[in-house]
């Protein structure tokens, strides 16, 4: 067995890292057990899954497509707004419950010890089968419009690495801070609602005025929405602005963890 | 590799009270409903501009732990124990000094940790090991062993919300069981199961120390404690008074219970009750550790309620110095039908009898309970008062001896 050496004074990122990798098996049985209770008991078991983003997607068409007339260009508007849809179903997946799920794992908390990291970031594997169903969803309505495929594409992975970072950035700064202010339960809901409204996802990022564009990419998810399409459906392309909205997730995330570490500290006796 | 496992040094940590838990924003909050709420109980939220107290759950602590040493933690409820394990197992951080492990820890504060009722007996073998560190290779292979350990083998593919308490604790304590660090933390956990399976418990923690693992136990099982580990750290007020041989350091701690008795000296506070003393008299009101198996023996508490008390429950418990539970016993046990008495706010004085004619010889310890009634229990404070049975020969035929029992009750016989 390899000699395990531990002094409460030592501190380290590399350490830090290190430790996480080896909690590896945790983080997965996490994200496991999550994946199985959500379900567990209901009638149409992994049907909701489909249903949710179907049901946000027919409420986009009535509103943006019939009632506003929004112009999409080429792309057919179920296209174009599910696109968007896949991206931020994702995100804010991945924020509400990381951001509640220090709380939810308080008994474990206090009873036993792992780099408390591990249960923010097993979220974002738990949302990542609503994302493959969001995905699916896309490419049938691609083979329906017919809508072909360009070399773009390539860079959907990219986009979508960008799209973890992004709301494990904020599901980190959340978890964090409920421990402190439980207030923040009740901003989680606010920033999916309002969030939603104020990323591209259900018109494009065009129709906003050139003067407030860089407000408008201060939201870390207008890039990576962006991103999506100019990856899956080859329109548009990556603005500076884009770059904003890269910039910001990166200073999120690395505060967020800078954060979340301070507050680790501390989790067992104020959780 | 160096002899030593774990070393602590100067180790202390720190609690302020009167901070609320989570946050100002909250207690802030919490404050003002608690103040639009005429019925809540204002003692629950403390005022943020109240001073702080500092409060050190443990202070100045010094040791080394060799290599393949068991090492039994005892004390009072309060005296630091589950700190200590609390911060070598690095739940929390100490707030001044530092300790140095040497191997890999597992530690055991609670059985079950982060059991899912909706998951499988199977799927929660898995979980919860891998909570208490191990690798799913490892929990692969220890699989059916774990399985036959718990004796739920029928039901390991059921959801264990189906399980009754009793199999989901042998569930629990079989994966944790199965650990094999080097290095163990324990906190009072055979306390669980029946008497049965607490033996086989037992018997299994046994071969664990025996292999020349690191162990760490906190019990208030005296008896576990003596059979476990050779040597014991005594804890008193977040300070060690005595490292040493383990049966010196269990007589030293009786030692202590005993002095309850003669010291005028609070057993236990908290914002809602003080118990202030403990006494076990006889009959004629004389103050006695040793009975005669025949006398009553009369328990009396003082406490201090700092507030009215609605549905107060007070309780006892006996146990023996293995940890075995002989009895408890309410005040209410005797009420037809349960009426909603408040108690109020003051000192009260309990008394208990317990008849005579009733235990075997041997040493039974008391534990003392405090409850509201079907609501939740206030607390639970373990070993407040010991005594000794000698067994009296009135009947010379009648040999405590050669009855292998905790109890040995003189009852009433007749034939027709």
């Amino acid at each position: 067995m390899a000699e395990v050496h531990y002094d409460s004074r030592k501190k380290g990122v590399g350490l830090y890292i290190k430790e996480l990798f080896e909690y590896g098996d945790l983080f997965l049985i996490l994200a496991y057990r999550d994946l199985r209770v959500r379900y567990a008991q209901t009638f149409l078991g992994l049907f909701w899954a489909f249903l949710q983003p179907a049901a946000t997607l027919l409420i986009f068409i009535l509103i943006f497509n019939k009632a506003v007339k929004v112009d999409t260009g080429d792309v057919p508007y179920p296209l174009f707004a599910l696109t968007g849809m896949s991206a931020w179903a994702y995100f804010s997946f991945v924020l509400s419950q990381s951001g509640q799920s220090i709380i939810g794992a308080q008994e474990m908390v206090k009873k036993i010890y792992f780099p408390r990291l591990v249960i923010p970031l097993s979220k974002a594997v738990v949302a990542f089968v609503d994302f493959m169903i969001a995905i699916i969803f896309v490419v049938i309505l691609m083979l329906i419009y017919q809508y072909p495929i360009t070399l773009k594409l390539i860079w959907f992975p990219v986009f979508f690495f960008i799209n973890i970072f992004a709301a494990l950035s904020i599901g980190i700064w959340l978890s964090a801070l409920t421990i402190r202010y439980r207030d923040f339960i009740h901003v989680i809901p606010f920033l999916v609602q309002f969030g939603l409204y104020a990323t591209p996802v259900g018109y494009p990022a065009s129709l906003i005025p050139e003067k407030f564009q860089f407000i408008y990419h201060l939201n870390p998810m207008s890039g990576v929405v962006e991103g999506f399409r100019y990856s899956i459906l080859g329109i548009g392309e990556i603005s500076a602005f884009s770059y904003v909205s890269f910039l910001i997730i990166g200073i999120f995330f690395v505060s967020g963890m800078i954060y979340f570490k301070k507050v680790e500290k501390v989790m067992a006796d104020i959780v | 590799m160096s002899e030593v496992a774990i070393r602590v040094e100067n180790l202390g940590k720190k609690y302020e009270i009167g901070l609320s838990k989570a946050g100002d924003l909250r207690s802030a909050f919490g404050n003002f409903i608690s103040k639009l709420n005429p019925l809540s109980n204002k003692q629950l939220v403390q005022s943020p501009n109240q001073p702080l107290k500092e409060f050190w759950a443990l202070k100045d602590i010094n040791f080394e732990i060799k290599k393949g040493e068991a090492v039994g933690i005892i004390g009072r409820n309060g005296a630091g124990k589950s700190t200590l394990l609390k911060l070598l197992s690095r739940i929390t951080k100490p707030t001044t000094g530092y300790f140095t492990v040497d191997g890999r820890v597992s530690s055991l504060l609670e059985v079950g940790t982060g059991f899912h009722m909706e998951l499988t007996g199977r799927e929660n073998i898995y979980l919860n090991g891998t909570i208490l560190g191990m690798k799913r290779r490892e929990i692969k292979e220890k699989f059916d062993e774990i399985v036959t350990f718990s004796g739920v083998k029928q039901f390991i593919d059921t959801p264990v919300k189906h399980y009754s308490s009793g199999m989901k604790v042998r569930l629990a304590f079989s994966v944790a069981a199965h650990l094999e660090p080097e290095i163990l933390l324990i906190d009072e956990v055979l306390a669980v199961g029946d008497a049965e399976f607490q033996k086989k418990c037992l018997g299994k923690m046994e071969d664990i120390t025996g292999q020349g693992r690191t162990v760490l136990f906190v019990s208030h099982n005296m008896g576990a404690v003596k059979k476990l580990c050779n040597n014991g750290i005594l804890l008193d007020s977040g300070k060690i008074v005595i490292i040493d041989n383990v049966v010196k350091v269990i007589s030293n701690y009786l030692n202590v219970i005993d002095r309850y008795q003669t010291n005028k000296q609070i057993l236990f506070q908290n914002e809602e009750i003080c118990l202030n003393s403990i006494y076990l008299k006889d009959k004629k009101g004389n103050l006695r550790k040793e009975f005669n198996s025949l006398e009553d023996i009369y328990i009396a508490q003082e406490i201090i309620l700092k507030n009215d008390v609605p549905n107060f429950k007070i309780g006892l418990e006996v146990v023996t110095s293995f940890g075995i539970k002989v009895f408890s016993s309410f005040h209410n046990d005797r009420d037809d039908h349960y009426n909603s008495n408040t108690l109020p706010a003051g000192k009260h004085v309990v008394t208990t009898i317990i008849p005579g004619k009733y235990f075997n010889q041997g040493e039974f310890h008391v534990n003392v309970l405090f409850g509201i009634h079907m609501v939740r229990w206030i607390y639970e404070i373990p070993h407040v008062a010991r005594f000794h049975i000698n067994f009296s020969i009135e009947n010379p035929y009648f040999s405590a001896n050669k009855r292998d029992s905790i109890l040995a009750p003189m009852l009433e016989w007749s034939f027709k």
